[in-house]
Order: structure tokens, then C-alpha cells, then sequence
């Protein structure tokens, strides 16, 4: 009797204690973010307090040139980061970095103004909008790159200005927008084609230019503004979509109407658009936290950060981020924090901004390089 | 508590199960190694196997290959198609979990050598004087082939003999046939030597006594036994010499048209031969003696940010002020007044929605200034024009990015427009009579694959634009030599050359040769990134000097180098050239007179200086960005310390020895 009750309360105490020691044990998150004016990665360290930058990576060949970083990614098994420069002369570059040692492993010339980027976990293959921020206004291309060879093996053409791209849970399917062709399209990754595009202007498809749209049809006065000297009025998207993001679970995909100041639910059974949350200003990059029960969005007008309760379809109390210029946004595996890229104006620093997402607060934040942008989130320690 | 155990045993063997199940699946190809044909066309195939040999149903496969301009491979079907020979990697990925992965190795077979083409045959052949033939071995599927080896024979080797690196030997008159052979494929061409009627050469020089870095004309006349010219004979030249300096060994550079220049002062013999038949005269180079010495004048320091271009003139008030850029930092253009070059002073700056303001330039007339503006926090980048009438109350009078969203990272001021680069990939002429309202009225692109563009100057009337790998394009924006206008940009001329990092161009006309030079500067970082990037960075590449006087058939004919520094911007003014050298600050050039060769070594390097502060935005790391002579001084911008100017002391008399530093 005597050492069964020993033997209980041994067992309460080493059970106590471990509770205790896990319970306690902080944990840290890891994320890359990418300082589009200063030419470097941050790789910053929250401990559930206090970011702080725990390595500043340059990146780049041109001490004297800009060559702007702009969409970064983690591979799916979290060994390598993954960095598109834009500017280059003039096609931008795709940059492989060891995780372990954030030294360059290879890299691979792309398109015109290569963004946002992601590795399928199905195919290994790594898909690259070519955004073509400042061409002219045609249709550009996604880049299928594969990332052990360091090769790019297809171009896949979408939409106008082509960005804010991400891949479903499964892997099989990547979303990107066309800025101003105000187009979603949906890529099969295994078949490496386009296989469904929705215009999100509401208009109806028609003609192959301008990314499948009839424009003879379209009232211009409506649309925008024109930029081009002397040739026809260019169509610019109302709606302006500049993110897409798959949600993990629901079938749906979030699009970020920067110009219409709305989060799009498009139903992927359906292929349309099934709900509008009316946003802040701008909305400029999504993400859904794992658990799929948040979508944050960041808000690039106003400098703030909104957070949707998906299920109720109702947006907790924004927050306001430390500096202008909100830019991107990622959520770490635990879908308890959001981490939101700050850019800054002219010579203020950037910032990362850390987000308590369930109680909608801003819990730290930390400078770094001008004009912080692509954002992900790597590990959990 | 038993269930509870089961529970967990079955939980385990599923979980492992899965795993083994997983990682034993495999991907086969249907065969490791192919070989093809040009031109044909193999389907590839792959299947994905389980531990038990069986094929798992539903897979799909990703192939592509390595080599796709080689071997072109549809990605989703993997029809293969060869079309180039070569040993090829094709890579198939089958989508999934577990993903696999598996290679193909595919041999195209090389067509069969089809022809031997034999060039550079002179219409006479002298006995005596040796022909290097040139030789191009095709196969049948159109691909030249270098790699052969082409075997050369003589049918008659006491008139023609065959000689290394294809060079045929004419010994005496008559017929021979010569055979190129490759794989059984033979070309036969007949040769007819004829006696060699070249008697004498008679050997002239423009000038028997010179400097080093002049340039010597030479003129060798052949001349058969009666006198008369051989209008066609080949004629060598070569040259020996020996220097001054016992320490310094004899070079210079002798070209095929008979040309000649020393590098180092001395005495030196030109040979001309033509067959068995030789002359030599003998000249003379001096020293060049153009050493001068310069010195610190003032500094506006600038140590708080990296400082850009600059531009220097006088003011409408009769004052000099300059106006510097800044990189990487908060937009701002500071003005100065550089009146007294010794007391520079800060009057004003601006500062607009930007990161780097990289360029910075000013009217003819001095009331107008532009610069350019990059990192703008919209995205919408473009230029800003102000108004400089008072230098001191510099006052932005507008914006314009229209069509410049990307960027504007150099821009030129000519005649009411502006010449602007919009994102690496063109320039835009805009018309700016009406300041406030600039309009876009033209402009000029190239259609080169993967053309990019780094910064456009104008003179005359016509614009350089160095393009990178396709070098400086020549457009008349006004000039009239191509009909082109400010709306209508009209190319006339170019040259590029291989290392493709043509970054700046500057014009100069020599009068007392009637030269034509366009000078082109480099840009190259070969030697990577300081990775605190507070540490001196060192630049590489020089300045390629291009002879224009034919526009149709630029010649690249002199360079001038920095060992372990690298070019930026520069200047010329009076046959003088002033080039930021980055890490090697700036360098003054003598550029007089016919130019040839490599005029550092020649001694055509008047002075240099270089920024070292103390105090720079990284201490003691000069980085000279450009230079610019105004009223007798050179001021010069660097990246880590701000404005400078500098003093070039007079020319001291002839052999007079001075330190220049």
C-alpha cells in the first residue's frame, strides 16, 4: 500500500513537473523577410515576447544598383529559402539559400519582375509569378522552376502583371491573380497549365489580348485611368487583385481587392465569387492561419492589419501597424501569430510587426531594412 | 487499459505500414539511356512501381530536359525531340507522396559531316608569302563543327606546303591542289602560285621621334625589280626596342594597318616584311611628361547616407552650384554652392517620396534641375523636375511618372527635353518647355532579346545610350544626321562589345586628327559583396575607346584601365578625360592625338586622387561615383564622403621630375 501510494505520488510529480517544463517552455518563431530598398533578407527571431533580427542577409551582386527583393518562400521540408530578385538587366533572378548557413546555393535567371513564389510538396517544383510590375500592359507568365537542378523548365502564361500566388494544401493546384487584368487563374501543377481563370471584374471572357478580355465592350470612363501616350485607353481591373490564397481546408480561395477595397471568397467547386468582406484600404496580401479559422490580411492604404473570423464572416478590431505601407503577411504553424511586413516611406526603416491573432493585438515589432516586404514564416523552436 | 494497448499496437503497425508502403514505391524508367536521331522524335516513358514489382495506377509525370534548346521534351507526355547533337539529362518527376524522381540520359547522334567550306584564299598567291586559310566544317543537319579535325595535304609539296594551324606555305611558282579532309568528306581547291614579284619594301613613318602613347603611321610600299608597286602584297609588321629604362622592358602595340604606339619611352625598330623582303626603320618615343599635380581643394561632406551623381554649373546669379544625389536612403537632392571650390557650401536640398535619388542634372540655361527617383512608396517612381533659378530656394515643381513606375535610374537634359530611362528598358524623350506639365513625346527601345539599358547622355543632338550587352546605340534626337527629332529617335549607329557591361558613354571629337571617339565605360563587381556592407567595396572594369570616324565600322582601338579598380562615370574637356574609377578614385587622362592601345601603360595618366575620409558613411572607403571639370576644378562626387574638388596644378616643364602624389 505503502509504495503504491509512493509510487503515485511519483508518478503526480514527474507528470507535474513535466507538464510544468512543456508548458512553460517558450517558443520561438522563425521568419524571413526581405528589404526590398536595402537589398537584404531579415531573419528575424520572436519569442513570444520580443522580435529581434537575428541575422541580416545581403543579397545581390550590385553594390551600386537596387536589385530588390522581393518574393521569398521556405521549402516545404524547411532546408532551403527561396528569393526572387526583380530588378535585373532586365530579367530578375530566383535565389536558392541553405536554411542552415543563409548562404547562396544556386540561383536561376527568370522573367521580367519575378515575385511571389512557392515549392509545391507534390510536384518539388518551385512556381514564380513573372509580375512585369512595369512592362508594358500584357499578359506575363508564372516560371516552373525546379529547384534541385536550379533549371526553369516552363513559362505558363496568365494574366496582366501577373502576382500574390500560392498553392493549395494538397499542392496540386497554384492561385495567382493578374493585377490588372483583374483575373484568378488556377494552375495544375502536375499538368502545368492553366485550367481555370475567373474574371473577378465580373466581365465576361471574350477575346485572347489583355488576358482573355473583350475591351471594345468595357466602359473605360469606369475603369480606371488610362497610361499610354497616344495608343487605345489600357483596361486597369476595378477590383485590382493582388493576392490569392487557397484556404487549407474549405474549398475556397481568398483574393485581395487592392482596388476595391474587399476580400473576394471565390468557392472552387462553383468558380465564383460566393462572398465580399469589405475591407480597409488596399488590401494588399492574405494569408489563413493553418487551423483555417482566420484569414489576416494586410491593409497597404491605411497602414493597418485585419483579421477575419471566417466562420462568422466577421472582421476583429484592426490593428494598426507600426509604420505605413503595410505589406505582406504569414502565420506561423501554431495559427496563434501573424506576422506582418511593414514597408516605410523613403528613409524609415522597415518593419516587422508581430500579431496576436485571437485577441487581434499587436504584441512586438522590430525595424529593419527600407522597405520590408515578402514575408514567410520558416520554423517553430 | 488491454483495449487501450491494442489500440495503440494497430495504431503503430498502420502508421509504419504507411510509411514502409510510402518508401518503398519507386520510380522506373522504361530505359536509363536513349540515342536519337536529329530531328526524331521518342516517346519517353516511366511507370511507378511498389516493392512487389506491381505498377501503381493513376501516377502522372513531369519530364523536361536540361538542355531544352538541345532537346526539346514535352513535359506532360515526354515526346522527346532532338535537335542538336549531344549527350542530354532528362528529368522525370512523378507527382505525389512519396515524390520521385528518376533521370534519363539521351544521346543525339551527330549528323554526318556534309561539307568543308575554304576561305581566305587572296586572288594572288606570292611564292614566299604564307596564307592562313580558314576553314568551316558543316554536317547535315546545318551545325558547324568545330571540334573537328580537318586534315590538310598538298598534292605538290615543293610548291605548296601544308603547315600547323591550317597555314599553306607557297615554296615556288606553279599549280597545286590542296585537300581538306574530315570523316571522308574531302574539299579540293587548286592553287596557283605565282613568282613573287616583291623586289623591295620601302619603309616610312610619319614621324621618326615621338612620346609614348603617340601614335606612328607607317606606310610600307613594296616595290617589284623594275619599281613599280605591288598594290596587293601582304605586307607584316612587327617591331623590337629597347627602353630607357633599364628597368622597364620595351612594349607597345603595332597593328596590321601599320600602326604603332610605345608604351614605354625608348628607342625602337619597325620591321615590315613581305615574303623574303624586309625593311626597318627606326624611331624614337620620349617620355610622355604629362604628370601633373593635384591637389584637395574642399569637401561637402556628406557622411550620414550614400551620396549619388552629381552636376556642377553656373547660376543664373553668375555663382557655381552643384547638386548631388543620394542612394539608398530617404530621396533627398542637396544643393550647393561651389563658388569658392575651397568653402563648399550646403544651401539647400529637397527631398521627395524616394530611396535613391541616382541621377541628377541641370538645364542648359541652369534654371531647370531634374533627378531621378527610385524606391518610391507607391511604386510610382518617375522623375521630379525643380525649379533651381535660386540654387537656395530650390523648389520642386512637379512630378512626372507616367510610363517611369519602374524607375528612372539615369536621365539627360537637352534642348526643353528630357531624356529619362524607364526601368532598364528604354528612354522616353519629354518634352519640358512647360515644366509643370511634362508630356512624353517619343521614344527610343531596342528589340534585342533580353535588351536593358543603363544610361542615355546627349551632344550634339544625338544620344549615347549604353546597353549593356548590345553596347552604345548612336540615335539622332536632333542632330540631323539620321533625320531623327526628339519625337522620332532615329538610330544611326553602335558597337558592343563581349564582356557586355557597357554601363556609360561619352563622346569626343580630337580636331587635330578628326578622330571620332565615343568612349565607353564599364561596370562590374566580380569581386561580391561586403556582407556588412560597411566595409571599402572594390569595383573592376575600364574604359574601352571606340574609333566612330567610320560610323559604320566602329573600331575598338585603345582601353584605359585601373588595376583592382573598375570605371563609372566620366567626363572629357580639352583632350582631357576625367573618369570616377570607384575604389580608385578619379583619374585624370591625357587623351590627345590619335589614340591606340592601353594608355595607362603609355603614360597618358595626367594625376589621380582619391576621396579618403575618415569621417565617410564607411571611413576611408573611397567609391568615386563621377567627375566633372567646372572654371578650372574638378569636382567630384563620392558614394562614402559627400562632394569634392580638386586642383590640377600647371604643367611643369619637359623632363622635370615631380612627384604626383
Amino acid at each position: 500500500m505503502k509504495v503504491q501510494s509512493v509510487l503515485k505520488k511519483s508518478i503526480f510529480l514527474v507528470t507535474a513537473f513535466l507538464t510544468f517544463n512543456f508548458g512553460v517552455k517558450a517558443q520561438d518563431y522563425y521568419v524571413y523577410v526581405t528589404a526590398e530598398s536595402e537589398d537584404e533578407v531579415a531573419l528575424i527571431k520572436f519569442d513570444g515576447k520580443n522580435a529581434t533580427v537575428e541575422e541580416t542577409i545581403p543579397v545581390g551582386i550590385w553594390p551600386a544598383e537596387i536589385e530588390g527583393p522581393h518574393g521569398i518562400n521556405v521549402s516545404p521540408d524547411g532546408k532551403y529559402w527561396y528569393l526572387s530578385l526583380a530588378h535585373g538587366n532586365p530579367y530578375g533572378t530566383l535565389y536558392k539559400y541553405s536554411t542552415e548557413s543563409n548562404e547562396v546555393v544556386d540561383t536561376v535567371r527568370l522573367g521580367l519582375f519575378p515575385a511571389s513564389l512557392q515549392v509545391s510538396k507534390t510536384t518539388g517544383l518551385l512556381y514564380c509569378v513573372n509580375f512585369d510590375l512595369h512592362g508594358d500592359m500584357v499578359p506575363s507568365t508564372v516560371s516552373v522552376v525546379d529547384p534541385e537542378e536550379m533549371i526553369e523548365i516552363e513559362r505558363i502564361e496568365t494574366g496582366v502583371m501577373p502576382h500574390g500566388s500560392r498553392i493549395s494544401s494538397d499542392g496540386l493546384f497554384h492561385y495567382s491573380v493578374g493585377m490588372m487584368s483583374g483575373e484568378l487563374f488556377e494552375i495544375s501543377t502536375t499538368k502545368l497549365k492553366v485550367t481555370r481563370k475567373l474574371n473577378l471584374d465580373g466581365i465576361a471572357e471574350e477575346m485572347p489580348a489583355m488576358g482573355g478580355m473583350d475591351h471594345s465592350k468595357m466602359d473605360h470612363s469606369k475603369m480606371g485611368h488610362t497610361m499610354m501616350t497616344e495608343s487605345a485607353p489600357m483596361y486597369h481591373s476595378e477590383t485590382k487583385p493582388t493576392w490569392a490564397i487557397p484556404h487549407p481546408t474549405n474549398g475556397k480561395v481568398y483574393v485581395a481587392g487592392n482596388g476595391s477595397d474587399e476580400i473576394l471568397e471565390v468557392d472552387l467547386e462553383k468558380w465564383e465569387i460566393t462572398n465580399r468582406f469589405k475591407t480597409g484600404k488596399a488590401p494588399y496580401n492574405c494569408d489563413v492561419t493553418p487551423d483555417g479559422k482566420y484569414l489576416v490580411a494586410t491593409y497597404k492604404g491605411s497602414g493597418e492589419t485585419g483579421i477575419w473570423d471566417l466562420k462568422k464572416g466577421k472582421e476583429l478590431p484592426r490593428i494598426k501597424n507600426t509604420r505605413n505601407v503595410t505589406h505582406g503577411v504569414t502565420i506561423s504553424s501554431d495559427s496563434k501569430f501573424a506576422f506582418i511586413s511593414v514597408e516605410g516611406i523613403g528613409g524609415e526603416p522597415g518593419t516587422m510587426d508581430v500579431i496576436d491573432i485571437k485577441n487581434a493585438k499587436k504584441v512586438a515589432s522590430v525595424d529593419m531594412g527600407k522597405q520590408a516586404g515578402g514575408i514567410i514564416f520558416w520554423k517553430m523552436e | 487499459m488491454k483495449k487501450f494497448f491494442i489500440y495503440v499496437f494497430v495504431f503503430i503497425l498502420v502508421f509504419n505500414v504507411g510509411i514502409l508502403q510510402a518508401q518503398d514505391l519507386n520510380i522506373k524508367v522504361s530505359s536509363e539511356t536513349v540515342t536519337m536521331k536529329i530531328g526524331e522524335s521518342k516517346q519517353l516513358d516511366a511507370v511507378v512501381l511498389d516493392n512487389a514489382g506491381n505498377k501503381i495506377e493513376n501516377r502522372e509525370f513531369i519530364f523536361f530536359s536540361r538542355n531544352s534548346r538541345a532537346l526539346s521534351v514535352v513535359d506532360t507526355t515526354g515526346l522527346a525531340t532532338a535537335i542538336k547533337h549531344g549527350e542530354y539529362d532528362v528529368i522525370v518527376i512523378s507527382p505525389g507522396d512519396p515524390q520521385l524522381r528518376s533521370n534519363i540520359t539521351v544521346t543525339v547522334e551527330p549528323a554526318p559531316i556534309s561539307k568543308i567550306e575554304v576561305q581566305g584564299i587572296p586572288e594572288n598567291i606570292y611564292a614566299g608569302i604564307p596564307i592562313p586559310l580558314e576553314l568551316k566544317v558543316t554536317d547535315e543537319a546545318g551545325f558547324e563543327r568545330p571540334e573537328k579535325v580537318i586534315k590538310l595535304s598538298s598534292s605538290d609539296e615543293d610548291i605548296i606546303s601544308v603547315a600547323p594551324f591550317t597555314k599553306l606555305i607557297p615554296k615556288e611558282k606553279g599549280t597545286a591542289k590542296i585537300t581538306a579532309t574530315v570523316d571522308g568528306v574531302n574539299e579540293t581547291i587548286e592553287i596557283n602560285v605565282i613568282e613573287n614579284p616583291i623586289a623591295e619594301i620601302l619603309l616610312t613613318s610619319d614621324m621618326v621621334e615621338g612620346r609614348s602613347g603617340d601614335v606612328f603611321t607607317l606606310t610600307a610600299m613594296a616595290l617589284d625589280k623594275a619599281g613599280n608597286q605591288v598594290t596587293d602584297a601582304p605586307i607584316n609588321y612587327s617591331f623590337t626596342g629597347e627602353s630607357f629604362d633599364v628597368s622597364a622592358a620595351p612594349s607597345g602595340l603595332i597593328t596590321e594597318e601599320g600602326k604603332f604606339v610605345a608604351d614605354q619611352p625608348g628607342v625602337y625598330v619597325i620591321n615590315a616584311t613581305s615574303g623574303p623582303a624586309a625593311a626597318s626603320i627606326t624611331v624614337q618615343a620620349n617620355n610622355r611628361n604629362v604628370s601633373r599635380k593635384i591637389d584637395v581643394v574642399g569637401q561637402g561632406s556628406v557622411n550620414n547616407k550614400h551620396t549619388s551623381d552629381l552636376w556642377i554649373w553656373e547660376g543664373e546669379d553668375g555663382k557655381d552650384y552643384a547638386v548631388t544625389g543620394t542612394w539608398g536612403a530617404d530621396g533627398t537632392a542637396y544643393f550647393w554652392d561651389v563658388t569658392d571650390p575651397a568653402g563648399i557650401q550646403l544651401v539647400d536640398s529637397v527631398k521627395v517620396d524616394a530611396r535613391t535619388v541616382n541621377d541628377v542634372k541641370v538645364s542648359e540655361d541652369g534654371k531647370v534641375a531634374v533627378i531621378s527617383r527610385e524606391g518610391a512608396s507607391n511604386r510610382k517612381n518617375g522623375l521630379v523636375i525643380i525649379d533651381v533659378s535660386n540654387p537656395r530656394d530650390a523648389k520642386i515643381i512637379s512630378e512626372f511618372s507616367e510610363n517611369l513606375t519602374g524607375g528612372v535610374h539615369n536621365v539627360f537634359i537637352y534642348k526643353n527635353h528630357v531624356y529619362a530611362l524607364s526601368a532598364g528598358r528604354k528612354y522616353y524623350s519629354i518634352n519640358i518647355e512647360d515644366p509643370k506639365n511634362p508630356k512624353i513625346v517619343g521614344e527610343f527601345e531596342l528589340d534585342t532579346p533580353g535588351h536593358s539599358i543603363h544610361d542615355v547622355w546627349v551632344h550634339d543632338g544625338i544620344a549615347y545610350s549604353s546597353n549593356w550587352t548590345d553596347g552604345v546605340q548612336l540615335v539622332d534626337v536632333g542632330n540631323g544626321i539620321a533625320g531623327g527629332t526628339p519625337s522620332n529617335p532615329v538610330q544611326f549607329a553602335s558597337y558592343a562589345y563581349p564582356s557586355g557591361s557597357n554601363h556609360a558613354a561619352f563622346p569626343y571629337k580630337d580636331e587635330k586628327t578628326g578622330k571620332f571617339y565615343v568612349i565607353l565605360g564599364d561596370e562590374e563587381f566580380p569581386y561580391g559583396l561586403d556582407p556588412s556592407g560597411r566595409k571599402p567595396s572594390r569595383a573592376a572594369g575600364f574604359l574601352h575607346i571606340i574609333d566612330f570616324t567610320d560610323l559604320k565600322n566602329p573600331k575598338e582601338v585603345a582601353w584605359f584601365q585601373v588595376p583592382f579598380a573598375g570605371s563609372h562615370n566620366f567626363w572629357i574637356e580639352d583632350d582631357i578625360l576625367y573618369a570616377a574609377f570607384y575604389n580608385g578614385g578619379v583619374r585624370v587622362v591625357d587623351i590627345s592625338g590619335e589614340l591606340l592601345g592601353d594608355l595607362n601603360r603609355q603614360g597618358r595618366e595626367i594625376a589621380w586622387i582619391v576621396p579618403e575620409d575618415p569621417d565617410g558613411y564607411v571611413a576611408n572607403a573611397p567609391f568615386t561615383w563621377g567627375a566633372q571639370p567646372h572654371k578650372g576644378h574638378i569636382f567630384y562626387s563620392d558614394w562614402n564622403s559627400g562632394l569634392w574638388s580638386a586642383k590640377l596644378q600647371p604643367i611643369v616643364p619637359d623632363n622635370a621630375k615631380i612627384d604626383n602624389k
